[in-house]
């Protein structure tokens, strides 16, 4: 029987239109009309070959699971590292450190802006020593790390932990981790104030690692392009992913300008992605496929790769601390385990999953706990790791999966008619975007018509769980200055200077700041001081006027 | 009676401001004058609210660091003479700190999740 429009029998539903979050309408049932444009080579092919829709590896996880990586950082680094010890005897399987603002930021501990901003938001890491402390007695050399957000410290923060790992004796070229600085992640969508050098300067710094890690630490992912950020602020998956590309794509451009002799085949297969995991289940999937492709796309025809790592968009999900909610936060465990599925039916190759208490406070042990048991549930007892890409030829999902792909497309070219990611986000126009999505989202809460249970719908008046709160040591900065007073007291002042005016003549002349960057970790000059010497060439903060643009 | 002035701030430099945004544009489609400051130090935030005679000072609160920054800003308000200005805060907060921001001399909270029209209600009657 052939199924078509025609078969289908009007009745009355729940609504008039259904869509999905990002408002793509969609149909009751979907059959093989739905899918009669794909060609199956072409679109799909198998896990492990081009166009990689379906997984960047042959075997997903029948070879090996995804990377349980959960964020985490408080308070300071001693306190941080038991913290970490706890997650891995849990199971982790990788970590990823959460800075504090004062720090990302390029404050040390002593600096009158840091005041408010030490320990807040993650633990304090201003200087080699306190990566020493957060990774005492771990196995760095059997574990990945990822260093997140940060933007402005790239690559001292990357050197950092480098230098640690030299400094344990392990190879340069063996140790494995990630670097998440993605130039434009704050930028892109967030006050603008907060970025100490303009996004060009950043993408210069970052560029920097890329080149540099190419050629010394070929197994550091120098960048992760993070459109988690802009999803979180905002935007919706079609326009989360166009714009992941379209970062990605100035980034190559911004390497392959230097002409110091590096192709796309050197660089780009360290590239990596961070996306969001939201809640609109189908979506979150198509869209997650549907990105592969695309990059598997962009570096073939634009770029030419061949080597078919430079085509494979590797990408670690972190949950939707955004769809969390303050009322009923028990309930967050629920959303949260929703994405962890959706992630792993869509073939994630790292995982972070929220914590219930995250709408209210950095996760306490006991929801760190369950946020890595959430992953390991689905790992081990649903046996959604047994096969490749099981949605794969569901009408539904490749023709959303379809649909997602246009839409992003036809996002991308609009970022590129106004310049690019990088001048799109200068411009101030994509934070614009941003801030119209995320208005609409708001309005769609509003009316119900998006529906958000606890706070929309099945309200209740008396919070229903009792859930403990993580607080802030409030100690924390006289205790952080007093380590940052004694620093300055063991190390070499002599050397610091030295290293500091190469810094500044490699920043100057255009060269690579790694390898200066590095000599300066290593004899335990601060982030601060790093920051003063870019912010005295890159000149000052944005204006905070341009913090919001309507 | 001019339209209601609202000074719209975050303490430091935390950039979760998707919730000050919001409520930001949802005063000023409400027909409000809203001063959108962003990321701020108490001491500007109090320096702005006495210069531009503001109604309403809203603070969106995302890091962990309300308690200190509202103490400050509280005690700036109080000595410069404005203390009676309407201090409302928004965003995460936790819960069993709430009585203490209002005994601090924060009047109103509003937690993630609020109804945008009840917080324009809540500035409207409380301003008048």
């Amino acid at each position: 029987m052939e199924a078509n429009k025609s078969n289908i029998v009007k009745r009355k539903e729940r609504k008039e239109v259904f869509t999905t979050s990002s408002g793509i309408p969609i149909k009751r049932i979907y059959t093989p009309e739905d899918v009669a444009d794909l060609d199956y080579n072409r679109d799909l092919g198998l896990s492990g070959e081009d166009p990689y829709t379906r997984g960047i590896y042959p075997t997903m996880y029948r070879g090996k699971l995804w990377t349980i990586r959960q964020f985490g950082g408080l308070n300071a680094a001693e306190a941080t590292n038991d913290r970490y010890k706890l997650m891995y005897q849990m199971g982790v399987t990788g970590f990823a450190i959460a800075i504090d603002d004062a720090s990302l930021l390029g404050f040390d501990p002593d600096s009158p802006e840091a005041e408010d901003e030490v320990g807040v938001g993650g633990v304090s890491v201003f200087s080699l020593k306190d990566m020493e402390d957060m990774f005492d007695g771990l196995p760095i050399d059997k574990i990945s790390t990822a260093v997140i957000q940060a933007i402005n410290t790239t690559c001292p923060h990357t050197a950092m932990y480098l230098a640690l790992a030299e400094n344990r004796g392990i190879d340069l070229r063996d140790v494995d981790g990630t670097t998440e600085g993605d130039p434009c992640s704050f930028g892109g969508c967030m006050d603008l104030k907060v970025n100490p050098a303009p996004v060009r300067q950043l993408m210069r710094l970052c560029g920097d690692l890329v080149e540099w890690c190419a050629i010394n630490a070929p197994k550091w992912h120098p960048v992760s392009f993070t459109s988690y950020n802009y999803r979180e602020a905002g935007v919706n998956a079609y326009q989360e992913i166009g714009g992941l590309v379209a970062s990605a794509v100035d980034l190559i451009e911004e390497v392959l300008s230097r002409d110091r002799g590096l192709t796309v085949d050197d660089f780009v297969p360290h590239y990596t992605f961070h996306l969001a995991s939201h809640n609109d289940f189908f979506e979150e999937i198509a869209k997650m496929r549907a990105a592969r492709r695309m990059w598997c796309k962009i570096m073939t025809e634009r770029y030419n790769a061949k080597d078919p790592r430079s085509k494979m968009l590797r990408f670690h999900i972190q949950t939707a601390g955004s769809s969390l909610t303050y009322q009923q936060p028990l309930n967050n465990a629920i959303r949260v385990a929703y994405q962890i599925l959706a992630a792993s039916l869509s073939g994630a190759q790292s995982m972070h999953a929220c914590s219930y208490d995250e709408a209210l406070c950095i996760p306490t042990e006991e929801s760190a706990l369950l946020s890595i048991r959430t992953q390991q549930i689905a790992q081990h007892e649903i046996n959604v790791t047994n096969v490749v890409d099981p949605l794969g030829g569901s009408y539904f999902v490749e023709s959303l999966t379809n649909e997602v792909e246009k839409k992003a497309w036809e996002y991308m070219e609009e970022i590129d008619k106004h310049g690019g990611f990088v001048e799109a986000v200068e411009s101030g126009w994509f934070r614009a975007e941003v801030e119209k999505a995320e208005m609409k989202r708001e309005d769609e809460v509003r009316s119900g018509e998006r529906e958000v249970v606890g706070v929309n719908c099945f309200k209740m008046t008396e919070e229903p769980y009792k859930v403990s709160f993580f607080r802030r040591d409030p100690q924390l900065v006289e205790k952080q200055r007093a380590k940052l007073q004694k620093l300055k007291e063991e190390r070499d002042d002599r050397e610091v200077e030295k290293a500091l005016e190469e810094l500044r003549q490699v920043t100057e002349s255009g060269e690579n700041v790694m390898p200066a960057v590095m000599k300066a970790l290593k004899v335990y000059t601060t982030i601060g001081e790093i920051s003063k010497v870019w912010k005295s060439i890159f000149g000052p903060i944005v204006p905070s006027g341009l913090a919001m643009t309507m | 009676m001019g339209k209601i002035r609202v000074l719209m701030a975050k303490p430091g430099y935390d950039s979760h401001f998707r919730g000050a945004v919001v409520v930001a544009t949802t005063l000023r489609n409400a027909g409000m004058e809203v001063i959108y400051l962003g990321g701020q130090q108490p001491s500007e935030v109090a320096n702005t609210a006495l210069q531009e005679d503001v109604d309403v000072i809203g603070i969106s609160t995302l890091s962990s660091t309300y308690m200190e920054y509202l103490t400050e800003l509280t005690s700036l308000l109080k000595n410069k003479g404005i203390a009676e200005k309407l201090l409302v805060v928004g965003g995460v907060v936790i819960p069993d700190d709430v009585p203490k921001l209002k005994e601090m001399g924060v009047d109103g909270y509003f937690p993630p999740g609020s109804d945008l029209v009840s917080i324009v209600d809540y500035v409207r009657n409380g301003v008048k």
